[in-house]
């Protein structure tokens, strides 16, 4: 287990060395830089000056080796676009807004949608099915901006009970949170009924009604623990993708999370800004990764006992 | 005396009212359909057995001829809806298996019948270990604590001849053969000193040389435990090796049932004649084997009248058009033929 985990981790790195390079040089090969605003144009000495100052005049893998050479302590430089603070400081506090979004998103939508996904399971071919289906498939297949902009109609202009946008005090939460919440909440509606009826269709479970052991027991101590080994799977890169905030919901209510930082720094060529939402996403994904996958050899006997048969 | 056959129609002695004593698996006309887009396939039409207490019944037939979805009906273990099922009669020691609820469905399972499935490999929960898995039903049926029931669990591995029970007991079903898996699988569904042990195809899954040390197994263990046993095959070599009746189905209806000796030695059925040309060694002087020409009844347009007149050499117009009825052959015999001999 413990060679497994040593191996993941170099690969983690090597994910980590190519996802920079790629994303460095897909960057810079955008025409144009972050001192050639077209409405305030800079006279050339300034220009150059600053592009003197952040290092932009140097090789592109001179300036992909200092900024590398900064990651490794922590330094991830500082915005173009907010010179006054750094990088970290700046991602730092726009990632609060968006990790109480993403993370009560995926907090309440994934057990609703795993609640539904069993109902939809055991109830298979009932109403309950199908309004879990129909739920399930409307929360995929409507773009999250419709969902939001449904709420903002319903409970913000036309009952007037929350506000329509911004962040701060709890009750302008709820919109945005709930317009996230459907995301995870169909994702898991599918996996779940998909993995229980998978689950329950196998030979051991008639085996199991076979030996008297009621149904409560059987659910409940067999199905949904083979059930989640895949579900186990998908759960933490969701959760991960969720915490990095949707750029559709943060627009949508003018949050000001993460999301937009993604937008604007590749529009003004906010190099730095740029490389560490990439890289800390990068980082978190493999590591996500990573936890599922020792979460899954934990959960499943096969991998974990080495799969030997006497 | 162990009486086999519906009671009604049993060829017994005629005098006197005596009534059969009560057997501890009773089927009478049970049909089993399931309904499907193409149209309903019903797997089982109007099929009757009876196993006495401590008798051994062997259900013959190839697949699809019913013999495995009777079984399934008998506990109520086929899933409902899609599955229907109706009989005059479906009796299990002495109990309306069609009218129990849940909680007296799932004490008679296990507890007072148990089963043993064809393929042993898939018949566990892969993640949890045999041990937790025998305790399991042990503690779902009496109430014993987790020791006691562990400590049987192991008596019960060691019973069915797996060396280091304590060990074995530990380990998941993937790290054990299909033979030792069999065997556990044996234990668990003794675990609960059931009086019927239902054996769906108990060999079919493993390799030959592990096949007669399983079929020896269960026999030794019915004689035990004094339970009735129903062998569920389609190898006629298992049943005259474990069974003392047999009941051969065909196309979802019994075609013959009769004391094993009186299937091998004067079979009235054309199909259970065809059945045991069908196999090496069963028909002495002849060295070539007869296949039974033509295909299984397709479960969704079953033929009309007799289900195997199509492919039977002797089947005539009656045959097509009318379903014949049981007509006794023998004691304890009985068969479904008009063209009997």
């Amino acid at each position: 287990m413990l060679s497994f985990i040593l191996r993941r981790l170099v690969s983690v790195a090597v994910t980590f060395f190519v996802v920079s390079v790629v994303i460095f040089v897909m960057m810079h090969s955008i025409p144009g830089g972050p001192f050639d605003a077209g409405d305030m144009p800079l006279p050339p000495a300034v220009r150059e000056r600053m592009m003197a100052q952040y290092g932009l005049d140097q090789p592109l893998y001179v300036q992909y080796l200092r900024y590398m050479a900064g990651v490794l302590r922590f330094d991830f430089g500082v915005p173009f676009q907010s010179p006054g603070e750094t990088v970290v400081s700046l991602l730092a506090s726009a990632w609060v807004p968006s990790l109480v979004l993403g993370g009560l998103g995926v907090l309440i939508g994934a057990p609703l949608g795993i609640l539904l996904g069993m109902a939809a399971a055991l109830r298979r071919n009932s109403w309950v099915d199908y309004l879990a289906s129909a739920v399930a498939t409307l929360g995929l297949t409507v773009p999250v901006f419709v969902t939001s902009m449904l709420l903002i109609l319903v409970f913000a202009v036309w009952l007037g009970w929350l506000p329509s946008s911004g962040w701060g005090e709890p009750r302008r939460w709820i919109l945005p949170i709930a317009a996230y919440a459907t995301i995870p909440m169909a994702t898991y509606a599918r996996y779940t009924r998909s993995a229980m009826l998978d689950t329950l269709n196998r030979p051991f479970v008639t085996v199991l009604r076979a030996k008297g052991l009621s149904e409560r027991r059987i659910v409940f101590g067999h199905v949904l623990r083979n059930s989640a080994l895949p579900m186990v799977t998908v759960f933490l890169p969701m959760f991960i993708g969720t915490a990095t905030g949707s750029i559709f919901v943060e627009a949508m209510f003018r949050i000001p999370g993460l999301g937009s930082y993604f937008v604007s720094s590749i529009r003004t060529r906010d190099y730095p800004t740029e490389m560490a939402l990439m890289l800390m996403l990068t980082v978190m994904f493999c590591l996500a990764y990573l936890i599922s996958d020792i979460l899954y050899a934990w959960l499943n006997p096969r991998i974990r006992t080495g799969g030997r048969r006497e | 005396m162990i009486a086999w056959g519906p009671a009604s129609r049993g060829p017994g002695p005629a005098a006197g009212p005596a009534p059969a004593p009560a057997a501890l698996l009773e089927i009478e006309d049970l049909e089993v359909s399931f309904p499907q887009a193409e149209g309903i396939v019903r797997a089982v039409r109007g099929a009757s057995l009876r196993v006495p207490a401590g008798g051994s019944l062997g259900l013959v037939g190839e697949s699809g001829s019913g013999k495995s979805v009777t079984c399934m009906a008998a506990l109520r273990l086929l899933r409902e809806p899609p599955a229907r099922l109706r009989a005059r009669r479906l009796d299990l020691d002495g109990m309306a298996v069609l009218e129990a609820d849940r909680r007296t469905l799932a004490r008679m399972r296990g507890g007072v019948a148990a089963m043993v499935f064809q393929d042993p490999m898939t018949a566990f929960d892969p993640v949890f270990t045999i041990g937790y898995q025998i305790v399991e039903t042990i503690r779902a049926h009496r109430r014993a604590s987790r020791r006691e029931a562990r400590e049987e669990a192991e008596a019960l591995l060691r019973r069915v001849e797996i060396r280091r029970p304590d060990a074995v007991a530990d380990l998941y079903p993937h790290q054990l053969s299909g033979g030792m898996l069999q065997r556990a699988m044996i234990a668990m569904a003794l675990s609960c000193r059931p009086r019927l042990l239902i054996a769906d195809e108990p060999t079919t899954a493993l390799d030959v040389t592990v096949q007669a040390q399983i079929l020896h197994l269960i026999k030794a263990l019915q004689d035990e435990f004094g339970m009735a046993l129903v062998m569920v095959t389609h190898d006629l070599g298992v049943v005259a090796e474990t069974c003392e009746h047999v009941t051969v189905m065909y196309g979802g209806r019994v075609m013959e049932t009769a004391p094993v000796a009186q299937i091998f030695d004067d079979p009235r059925h054309p199909y259970t004649r065809a059945l045991l040309a069908s196999v090496p060694g069963r028909v002495p002087g002849r060295r070539r084997l007869t296949e039974i020409p033509g295909a299984s009844p397709d479960p969704l347009d079953p033929p009309s009248g007799c289900p195997f007149h199509p492919r039977c050499a002797l089947a005539d117009a009656r045959c097509a058009r009318e379903m014949p009825t049981m007509t006794a052959t023998g004691r304890e015999a009985r068969a479904a033929c008009w063209r009997l001999p």
